[in-house]
């Protein structure tokens, strides 16, 4: 399978990574964090004037036209950056959500433009999560009820806020009636637009840990580099340098099964669910090791306020259980190898 | 009026260079490379006359490698109208580059060549100034500030003591220094009509130029590791070492 990139998607990547350089520092990020909202309508502004909410919006609305293996290295600069923004649920799983409703459900096209113009929030409160990112901003939240996918104002919801341990997601539960005049999809229309959703939504989660995964690992590498004991950088240490090298290995042993899940997502492969799962896996666990070798490495004090470690680690703990924790992936991957259906035996293989 | 806008590749300024065991120079193996970042500015201040109806025409140009269109790219994708590449695989030197730009300019007659003011892999600082020469137009170097009108182009320079304004008549050569402007970001949309933009490639022969380098590299070696501090008992033992061992006073 080829994995190799297009030039348009690392010349996306490369810009989207220098413009998040520039704008996202890590002051400005606790500067957010800081205030009431948790969000910079300034920053979302920036993100669509540069193109980053029309990505994968169909190319008749506006938009760019890509799809589920950019935003696979998308939401790795979004992870890697710390972004405190849920631009990838309305710029990739409420847009796959939208362009899959009918073309004459009212309201599709202006939303889809909308979201090219950086005009409209939506929130996406997927069954999966019981708690909704962004609920408290959004201008639109689409819903699920029994199946069926409802497009709700959020003048027409209540949102109590809920605390996480990343201050940079602003969780809230959301209380509303779901009513005909709101319903897009029916449910045997929305089942299958709701398991494309959670898929992408998985999908950009595992991206995003897989940037953070890396961030932190820089983190450390600089850290270990000029932090001195014994007269030597700690770094040149083997204790330390094999911490960090097992983080290396498992960010480049999970780089290509994110790569394949978006792939296989995009082309809608038989098992796409199967490996959107092992890439949440994958992701996660690397992140996870990141997050406690970067400790370990910076001697505790990574967990200290005054240090940036801090940010990247909790935002990965946050986003592990998002969108489906380890129990609800290796249970799907368990169903594939495992099951009553599964293809083992002799002359049968996990390409079936 | 048309501008010229000449694009270095050059290797990214947040890469951590080293120089190579054999010190023939730096290495570039698996190098992030990326536009010079002055001129990116240039491009800036040429796409912002553009905007402003000054300009009618910028074109960026490179001359290096196949893999420089990348970078002409990046230029067209910041707002250039067109690019020209002049592929070569030989190491151009600065007086190389300026007798290139030479023969373009003679065969398309722009008005004003903005580029700038050195490129940070070999800081050289020469290009802007040798293409001035060898076409005999107005020159000003280390651009802050850019006004064209009337046929003059009244340019601010930092100087030591503070701000001079020239004013150039034009034709003119302009290099411009880091606080020109901010340069805009490469929008998505903007880097994939960047690719239906036309990008065309010359030999240094076809420009009748010949680019053999006039300068040789005697050896690259890494800056001396910076010395640990001291601590001096008073001040006097403090000024004996800034006269006998810094010799600064």
């Amino acid at each position: 399978m080829d994995f190799t990139f297009t030039e348009d998607q690392i010349a996306f990547r490369d810009a989207t990574r220098r413009f998040l350089m520039t704008e996202a520092a890590p002051e400005m990020l606790r500067e957010i964090w800081e205030t009431d909202a948790g969000r910079s309508p300034e920053l979302r502004a920036k993100f669509a004037s540069q193109g980053l909410t029309a990505l994968s919006v169909p190319e008749a609305n506006g938009g760019l036209g890509f799809g589920d293996v950019d935003w696979a290295l998308m939401a790795q600069e979004l992870g890697y950056y710390g972004i405190p923004d849920s631009l990838a649920d309305t710029a990739c799983v409420a847009v796959g959500l939208l362009a899959g409703l009918a073309d004459d459900t009212p309201g599709r096209d202006t939303w889809l433009e909308r979201v090219v113009a950086g005009s409209i929030r939506i929130a996406v409160g997927h069954p999966i999560n019981p708690l909704v990112a962004d609920a408290h901003l959004a201008d639109l939240l689409l819903l699920h009820d029994k199946g069926e996918v409802h497009a709700v104002p959020r003048s027409a919801v209540d949102v109590r806020a809920s605390q996480s341990i990343d201050q940079s997601r602003r969780l809230g539960q959301v209380t509303w009636q779901p009513t005909s005049a709101t319903r897009v999809a029916d449910a045997a229309k929305g089942q299958g637009l709701w398991a494309d959703a959670f898929d992408r939504g998985a999908l950009c989660t595992a991206g995003q840990l897989l940037g953070l995964a890396q961030r932190m690992l820089d983190l450390s590498v600089d850290y270990v580099a000029q932090r001195k004991q014994f007269g030597r950088p700690i770094g040149s240490f083997q204790a330390i340098k094999h911490q960090l090298a097992d983080v290396a290995t498992r960010i480049e042993f999970a780089g290509p099964v994110l790569y394949r899940a978006a792939e296989s997502l995009a082309n809608r492969r038989a098992h796409a669910s199967v490996h959107v799962s092992h890439a949440k896996l994958a992701c996660a666990e690397a992140a996870w090791l990141a997050a406690r070798k970067g400790i370990q490495v910076h001697g505790a004090m990574g967990y200290t306020w005054e240090v940036d470690l801090q940010m990247f680690m909790k935002r990965a703990w946050a986003l592990d259980a998002a969108w489906g924790d380890r129990g609800f992936h290796k249970t799907r991957i368990n169903d594939f190898v495992l099951g009553d259906g599964a293809s083992l035996g002799p002359g049968r293989n996990f390409m079936e | 009026m048309k501008v010229f806008v000449p694009v270095k590749r050059v290797v990214d300024y947040n890469v951590k260079v080293r120089v190579k065991s054999d010190g023939t120079g730096v290495d570039l193996a698996n190098v992030k490379m990326s536009m010079n970042p002055f001129d990116e500015i240039a491009i800036e201040e040429a796409v912002r006359l553009k905007e402003a109806g000054v300009a009618t025409e910028v074109v960026a140009i490179s001359c290096g490698t196949a893999a420089s269109q990348e970078t002409l790219r990046t230029a067209l994708a910041i707002g250039a109208d067109r690019a020209i590449l002049v592929e070569t695989d030989a190491d151009v030197q600065p007086l190389a580059v300026a007798k290139l730009l030479k023969a373009l300019v003679d065969k398309e007659g722009p008005q004003l060549v903005i580029l700038g003011k050195q490129a940070i892999d070999d800081d050289s600082n020469q290009t802007g100034q040798m293409l001035a020469a060898l076409l005999g137009w107005s020159q000003a170097t280390f651009a802050s500030k850019v006004v064209i009108a009337g046929g003059k182009a009244a340019v601010t320079r930092e100087v030591d003591g503070g701000l001079e304004t020239l004013e150039l008549t034009m034709p003119a050569v302009v290099t411009t220094d880091l606080r020109l402007n901010e340069p805009r970001y490469a929008t998505l949309p903007n880097i994939m009509k960047a690719k239906k933009k036309p990008l065309d490639t010359f030999k240094p022969a076809d420009l009748g130029v010949d680019v053999a380098p006039r300068l040789t590299t005697l050896k690259v070696v890494e800056p001396a590791k910076r010395q640990a501090g001291i601590k001096v008992a008073d001040v006097a033992q403090l000024l004996d070492k800034l006269k006998n061992e810094a010799k600064v006073i």
